[in-house]
């Protein structure tokens, strides 16, 4: 009787201690399975997301060029099919890669697309623009899914000068594509000088490693432009196709004069107000020459496909240092791509800077939405768009926000 | 002890059973847990090489053309590092041939494209094919079909400056004629009197007609309506009984620019009287020429009605369907126009006409509503007799406003045709591979 029930007990507690280790063991690849099955769905979620926002133009079509809320949200550009996306849309669009920039003089904060690379600004008041939160709702995933959206240039035309050339000015331009150099592309480019009323145009080709440059020292047609001392100002821009892909690409030759510099504000995104706004370096001018009147020239060019800008709006005034003339309001067209460029001056020392009207016509990138570090799962997807007829890529990153775990 | 037996011997069977559970319940690999949409980028990356052309251009290159190694750079430029790619052309094979593709040309960056890989497909024309569109005839599937265009050559034109009314109902006949079962040119007051009257000038079906007014704010009168009582209130009387037949025949008039009705022509009567402006053959009407109009569409007993019914808006948006329509009909006019002779929405309301179609976005002006551009549908109780297409802005005309309009309205479908002739299409397979990974 003993030995029965010793042997009984043996085998409940065997039988139990199995049973444990299997279900564990079933319940381990179950729950990896349906893991794996979150993960697949997050990544249909994004690839369908992605078209969602790029394959539709939003409500109203044309809220891109408003600075209304829209009731929709999506990219494209209404007056083409496929995935050609708005330069206007992409304008509004809240940036996320830099922190937004405060303007004392008028007490707004200002969606930093771009704050000087390469002399170039693009700061829209943040009021007039579409955050993260408004997109998640229009996009019917807010709190349930947080994204990220980055329209890149595909094709990235960098140009520097040459530091080693001091008496004249070289530019070295690079043509990188995302995967390799585009070798032997032909690159038209426009040159903006203080020297010159009108651009200087003309084209060159890169090299076998996507690489060229121009000299302008007097020779092959080019003006000679001595940059040793900054009494001179220029802002480049270059537009390489190789085989279809066109890439953009832009140098300003920003400095900070005496009197400081300018930089263009977006203040009224409906109206085309632009505030030219006096920028000082990191300490307030001191007595003297210091305190002097800085000049400008604003002149707004529309950017038609044949790469030849049309001038639009010309402005000239100064500001100075002070309460009453800070900053200086002009008005842009707002109904076509172009970019504005201010040439500034305070005796003998001159800069430029530009700020494009329709995300495009330089090559500005757009990061839109939240930030994925720190998320458990997050699942990116990828489409080549157009913006304007230069090649982008937009890429979603996708993640659930819906606890640990990934619900899908 | 044999109970232990049993439960070792049920640990066997529940091992078995994990282990073919195991067997079976095979986990895709991490690559195909969050994969990229492969076939999505390799759409669009065929899309963007062709965003000029250039992708058809290429691929009717013979294979030792240094615009395939562009092709083949710009490829490699615009895919990611880790993403390996495949493009494949083939000729499109029609007629008798055993085969619909032909492989032509291929260019790779690997030897394979890996464990997972997905293609799509892109199908290009040459340049030197001729597309084909078919466009459906208003007036095939019910009543109607005729339109006439008033080309009287004996009438002059206002506020059509820089054009003659001829000129403008040419390239209305060029643009609309494909759509109309029958498209005719009303060659001189005569014969507008003629279809007034329900006399047909080729045999065309004069109800349901589409009438255009290319002479802008000046309308032709025949010289059997210059007289009692149509001459009455400077020929305001006219306008009452244009409207009265736009409503008996259900007319589709179409203003094509300006405030409608405000002139009559006719060179032959009018000799020694101009419009103000020093235009002879033409006699002012002035502002009753179109509230008699909208009396007579009414049905309502004749008034001599000086009220203006107009605004000046500005600058005005074509609506989103008109701009649909541009893309569907390939005409392109500019999105935004000039309104200086918008017309009360309240007071076409008074008369039974509803905008059946806003070709521009309406404008509120100190809380009334006026619409520059609209077509309008004079409704009796569920039916319509007679419609309006008013377009109210400044001169000079842009006809293909009238057109868009019309044919937004109407919405006659585009049969497009096939583009398959032998060795004017290719097909262009672009096939994408991850590298690294498992």
């Amino acid at each position: 009787m003993a030995g029965s029930t010793i042997d009984h007990l043996i085998s409940v507690m065997v039988f139990l201690g199995a049973l444990l280790v299997f279900i564990s063991l079933f319940n381990q690849m179950i729950q990896t399975a349906i893991l794996y099955q979150r993960h697949k769905f997050l990544a249909t979620k994004c690839s369908d997301l992605l078209d969602n926002v790029l394959l539709n133009p939003g409500i109203p079509a044309d809220w891109g060029k408003r600075n209304d809320t829209p009731c929709g949200f999506g990219l494209q550009d209404p007056e083409f099919t496929q995935y050609r996306l708005s330069p206007f849309s992409l304008m509004r669009l809240l940036s996320s890669s830099g922190d937004k920039v405060y303007y004392n003089r008028t007490g707004e904060l200002y969606s930093n697309v771009s704050w000087g690379i390469g002399g170039g600004y693009f700061l829209l008041q943040e009021g007039e623009c579409i955050n993260y939160s408004l997109a998640s709702k229009l996009l019917g995933v807010n709190g349930t899914y947080g994204f990220q959206l980055a329209v890149t240039p595909t094709v990235n035309v960098s140009i520097v000068e040459d530091k080693n050339v001091a008496s004249y000015l070289r530019l070295n331009i690079t043509v990188m594509g995302q995967g390799s150099p585009l070798a032997g592309a032909s690159v038209d480019y426009l040159m903006f000088w203080t020297d010159s009323s009108e651009p200087i145009r003309n084209s060159t080709k890169t090299d076998s490693l996507g690489f060229a440059y121009l000299d302008f020292n007097g020779a092959n047609g080019l003006p000679r432009i001595g940059v040793s001392q900054n009494k001179t100002a220029y802002m480049f821009i270059a537009k390489a196709n190789l085989g279809g892909l066109h890439g953009i690409g832009y140098l300003s030759r920003e400095i900070v004069t005496k009197a400081g510099n300018i930089i263009p504000l977006v203040e009224n995104y409906g109206n085309g107000t632009v505030l030219l706004a006096h920028k000082w370096g990191k300490n307030d001018p001191g007595p003297g020459d210091s305190q002097a009147a800085l000049f400008f020239n604003a002149t707004f060019y529309v950017l038609p496909d044949s790469f030849s800008p049309i001038k639009n709006v010309t402005v000239e005034g100064h500001v100075t240092y002070g309460e009453e003339l800070d900053y200086y309001p002009i008005q842009i067209p707002t109904s076509q791509v172009g970019y504005l460029v201010v040439t500034y001056w305070t005796g003998n020392d001159y800069g430029m800077v530009v700020m494009p009207w329709g995300i495009g016509t330089i090559g500005f990138s757009v990061v839109f939405g939240g930030d994925p570090s720190g998320q458990e799962w997050v699942v990116t997807d990828v489409r080549q768009v157009l913006v304007g007829g230069i090649a982008y890529q937009a890429r979603l990153a996708l993640w659930s926000l819906e606890g640990y775990g990934v619900v899908g | 002890m044999m109970r232990t037996i049993e439960v070792l011997l049920v640990i066997i069977i529940i091992l078995g059973a994990s282990m073919i559970a195991s067997f079976f319940a095979v986990l895709p690999s991490p690559r195909e847990v969050s994969p990229l949409n492969l076939r999505r980028l390799a759409f669009t990356t065929l899309q963007v090489l062709d965003v000029n052309y250039s992708l058809s251009r290429i691929v009717f290159m013979s294979p030792d053309d240094p615009a395939w190694n562009e092709l083949r750079i710009a490829l490699s430029a615009c895919l990611p590092p880790n993403i390996i790619y495949n493009l494949t052309v083939y000729e499109v094979q029609s007629g008798n041939a055993t085969e619909l593709y032909r492989f032509k040309m291929s260019i790779s960056n690997a030897e394979s494209l890996g464990i997972a890989s997905d293609a799509a497909s892109y199908l290009v024309a040459s340049s030197n094919v001729t597309f084909h569109v078919i466009p459906e005839k208003i007036g095939e599937r019910g009543v109607g079909g005729t339109l006439y265009i008033l080309n009287c050559s004996d009438a002059r034109g206002w506020w059509i400056t820089g054009y003659t009314a001829q000129s403008l109902a040419q390239d209305l006949k060029n643009l609309l004629e494909p759509y109309f079962k029958t498209t005719v040119m009303v060659q001189n007051t005569t014969d507008f009197g003629k279809i007034l009257n329900n006399n047909t000038l080729q045999g065309e079906v004069v109800q349901n007609a589409v009438v255009i007014n290319t002479f802008g704010e000046a309308i032709p009168i025949p010289t059997e309506y210059c007289k009692q009582p149509y001459y009455n209130d400077n020929y305001a009387n006219y306008s009452y009984f244009l409207g009265q037949q736009v409503r008996r025949y259900n007319w589709t008039w179409a203003s094509i620019v300006g405030y409608p009705f405000y002139y009559v022509t006719n060179i032959g009567n009018f000799t020694n009287n101009q419009n103000d402006w020093g235009i002879y053959g033409m006699i002012k009407v002035d502002k009753p020429g179109m509230n008699a109009f909208l009396q007579g569409l009414d049905n309502r007993n004749y008034n001599n009605d000086p009220t203006d019914i107009k605004s000046e808006v500005g600058v005005v948006s074509l609506s989103s369907q008109v701009l649909d329509s541009c893309n569907y009909y390939g005409i392109y006019p500019f999105p935004n126009q000039t309104s200086t002779r918008a017309l009360r929405n309240s007071t076409l309301s008074s008369y039974n006409l509803y905008p059946a179609l806003q070709i521009f976005n309406s404008v509120n002006v100190g809380g009334t509503v006026y619409n520059p551009g609209a077509l309008y549908n004079h409704r009796s109780g569920t039916r319509i007799e007679g419609s309006l297409l008013a377009l109210g802005l400044t001169r000079t005309p842009d006809i293909r406003l009238t057109a868009l309009g019309l044919l937004s309205y109407y919405k006659p479908r585009l049969y497009r045709s096939e583009y398959t002739a032998t060795n004017t299409s290719r097909l262009v397979v672009l096939q994408l591979g991850l590298l690294g990974g498992v």
